[in-house]
């Protein structure tokens, strides 16, 4: 029989639901650090409605009272192998737990409209490249010079409304992890840590800022916004194993 | 999209997704224990912004697995296979 990993603490922390597969959870200590488990039959986890919602469920019970490291869905191990896990990162662990402590992760997705975007970077680019050369050397030079005055625009444009949502979300934010990525729809990704403490600051600045980025807004980025939290740390949890 | 601050709810799919998005992308990994099946293949890919780098994840690790399977390299005895196909 397996056991389906949930989260670890260095306090102990029980959760009140069933786990995955219906299954009663259950913890236990190894070296001052407390993991969550469950009885799980089978080889692999689904990715089902009902799976993801009871590993969410246990995880989110303890996070209400502590902030635990959350484990990957579908982490299935024996006790064995996860008391040689602890013991072999118990410092790495203990570590990040500290890091943690007291906070919560809390998401901040930004989509532009990538299309527009892009046709306003090549019309930026035409313009500053000029035109009117002759012979297909120039012209396949020009092209790729255009490409690339295109391709900075769009990291440059990026980079300002990851850099805008920073700045204002300012000391609330106790760390970051920011993906920019100027050429997908998705153009910034960011998980916050957030104190619980300064959970309404931090959220009243994410408002600010989203109300900042709109105001800036120009050549049809259609900026849309996705907030979302309050997540165990899922994003702050680097212990190598 | 909303543009409100998102409330979890266990009936929305947009609740799901974002789960979807933290759960399989991230948290601690004990290696070669993590063996998941993805039954649903376009619940996975309903709101493909939301969920690219889930969708990343998956797409990268049944490729590294699909090479692993196919050099002669013997399987590593604590890696496991991730099945898209089953529970279907």
């Amino acid at each position: 029989m397996n056991l389906y990993a949930y989260c670890l603490s260095d306090e102990m922390a029980r959760a009140a639901g069933a786990g995955v597969g219906g299954a009663e959870v259950r913890e236990f200590e190894c070296g001052g650090v407390w993991v969550l488990v469950s009885e799980f039959a089978g080889e692999r986890v689904g990715v089902t409605r009902e799976n993801l919602l009871a590993h969410n469920r246990v995880v989110g019970d303890v996070l209400a009272r502590t902030t635990p490291l959350p484990f990957r869905f579908g982490t299935l191990t024996s006790e064995t192998r996860l008391r040689n896990y602890v013991e072999t990162n118990r410092v790495s662990l203990l570590q990040s737990l500290g890091r943690v402590r007291g906070c919560v992760e809390m998401s901040v997705k930004i989509l532009w409209n990538a299309g527009e975007v892009r046709r306003a970077a090549e019309e930026t680019a035409r313009a500053a490249s000029g035109a009117g050369v002759e012979g297909s050397g120039a012209a396949y030079l020009l092209a790729k010079r255009r490409a690339l005055a295109e391709s900075e625009d769009l990291r440059v444009r990026a980079g300002e409304i990851a850099s805008r949502l920073a700045e204002t979300l300012g000391e609330t934010v106790r760390e970051a992890r920011v993906r920019v990525r100027p050429e997908e729809a998705l153009v910034v990704r960011a998980a916050h840590l957030v104190e619980r403490a300064r959970l309404d600051d931090y959220r009243a600045r994410v408002h600010a800022a989203r109300a900042k980025l709109r105001e800036a807004e120009g050549r049809g980025e259609g900026l849309r916004f996705l907030t979302s939290g309050v997540w165990p740390p899922y994003s702050f949890t680097d212990v190598s194993a | 999209m909303t543009e409100e601050d998102f409330k979890f709810d266990e009936e929305d799919e947009l609740s799901l997704l974002e789960t979807l998005d933290h759960v399989l992308d991230l948290g601690l990994v004990i290696a070669g224990e993590i063996t998941i099946s993805v039954a649903h293949i376009d619940l996975i890919y309903v709101g493909l912004n939301v969920l690219l780098g889930s969708v990343d994840t998956i797409e990268e690790t049944i490729g590294k697995r699909m090479k692993e399977l196919e050099s002669p390299k013997a399987e590593s005895p604590t890696s496991k296979v991730i099945d898209s196909k089953s529970q279907v």
